[in-house]
């Protein structure tokens, strides 16, 4: 236990100071009582239903108060993750990715046009003889991309500049599309 | 409760419901541990205040989550490429397309600097968008080319006013002549000058007087 000066411990200083008698306002007796009658008076005119009609609209409104505060903070608060494409406002092109696998059993296109794959958003390529192709459109920008072959592979396309910020460890290319629109 | 208690209750409870929808993104939260989604989204904002495109910094997290990787490593690829973007977007300038800048800032991550990015943006003008010569030197530096040698090689070709087919030309030679053994240095040096300029250098005084 702490203690102050004079050897005294917190907990004896808190008692002393909670022994204190509390010292109130000459005409805090005569205020209460001014209430106690009116609310008296009150309902002996409108009776007991009014009062507890008003009693019982004061929680609602309590209630719709503390949730539009609630709903302020809320909506303040909360920090929007960016939508993951964010190309609405740009062209499109048609791009067809080909990918020369022969042994494969499966391959999609993964990348930044498609929040690489996640939610089933991969574009998944038709097998011809080994010749895996898609065709699909790609908003106007700079894209980085990769094939995933069967399912679990990520592949670069030969056929591509390559992508240098291979973070993950995996092999990616970029792919810049030119806006048609402009 | 009577009416506008009703009315009000009502529309907070709407307001309450789409309010989550609104501000979470089920492929991240479901995926990041908490951590890590505090720390992405400080990233983000980060990135916002200074002017630096959020996208690309999302996609990496996508990508992240694609390959499986966890919280922490998905953090630190967002952390460098937003560090990227920043030393490029300065470089750059306003002028710079956000495509611009994430194309410049891959090839930072290749090794070019990112002063050498801002004088490219500087010869190709205003109207020119760089996107697509900043993602060949990106790719050709990567491939061995040495930063000199590709910046060099790059600046002829924006300087000639090489099109977008003529640069993408430019990458897949390169590319081939080092797969079947040219020194990357010489490759890039020789393809560049087999581009066919289209206006006259600007980095040559002598070609601008005859015109």
């Amino acid at each position: 236990m702490p203690e102050w000066g004079g050897g005294r411990t917190t907990l004896e200083m808190i008692v002393q100071e909670l022994q204190h008698p509390v010292r109130l306002d000459e005409s805090f007796e005569r205020r209460v009582m001014v209430r106690v009658r009116r609310l008296h008076a009150e309902r002996r005119s409108r009776g007991w239903v009014a009062v507890a009609s008003r009693i019982t609209h004061r929680p609602g409104w309590a209630a719709a108060l503390a949730a539009s505060v609630v709903a302020v903070v809320t909506l303040g608060l909360i920090r929007t993750w960016p939508e993951g494409r964010g190309h609405a406002a740009v062209g499109t092109a048609p791009v067809q990715f080909v990918l020369v696998a022969p042994d494969a059993h499966s391959v999609a296109v993964v990348g930044d046009f498609n929040n690489w794959g996640l939610n089933d958003s991969a574009l998944v390529a038709t097998n011809h003889e080994g010749v895996w192709s898609v065709t699909a459109p790609v908003p106007a920008g700079v894209h980085r991309y990769a094939f995933l072959v069967n399912g679990k592979q990520f592949v670069a396309d030969p056929s591509a500049p390559r992508s240098t910020d291979d973070d993950f460890g995996m092999p990616s290319s970029a792919l810049v599309v030119e806006d048609s629109t402009r | 409760m009577n009416r506008p208690a009703r009315a009000l209750a009502a529309l907070i409870l709407v307001v309450g419901a789409v309010a989550p929808a609104r501000g979470q993104d089920p492929r991240i939260d479901n995926r990041l541990d908490a951590p890590s989604r505090v720390a992405i989204k400080a990233l983000l904002d980060s990135a916002a205040a200074q002017g630096i495109p959020v996208q690309p910094l999302m996609q990496k997290v996508y990508e992240g989550l694609a390959v499986g990787a966890d919280g922490p490593r998905i953090v630190a690829a967002v952390r460098t490429l937003k560090v990227e973007m920043a030393s490029v977007h300065r470089e750059l300038g306003t002028v710079a397309s956000a495509d611009e800048i994430k194309a410049a800032a891959s090839a930072v991550h290749a090794g070019v600097p990112a002063v050498e990015l801002g004088k490219l943006k500087k010869q190709g003008g205003l109207r020119r968008s760089l996107t697509l010569p900043f993602t060949v030197l990106a790719d050709i530096v990567s491939r061995g080319v040495p930063v000199e040698a590709g910046v060099n090689a790059i600046k002829s070709l924006v300087g000639a006013g090489a099109k977008d087919t003529d640069i993408n030309n430019f990458q897949r030679n390169v590319s081939d002549d080092i797969q079947k053994g040219a020194p990357p240095a010489a490759a890039a040096e020789t393809r560049a000058k087999a581009v066919p300029a289209t206006k006259p250098d600007a980095s040559k005084p002598e070609q601008q007087d005859q015109n």
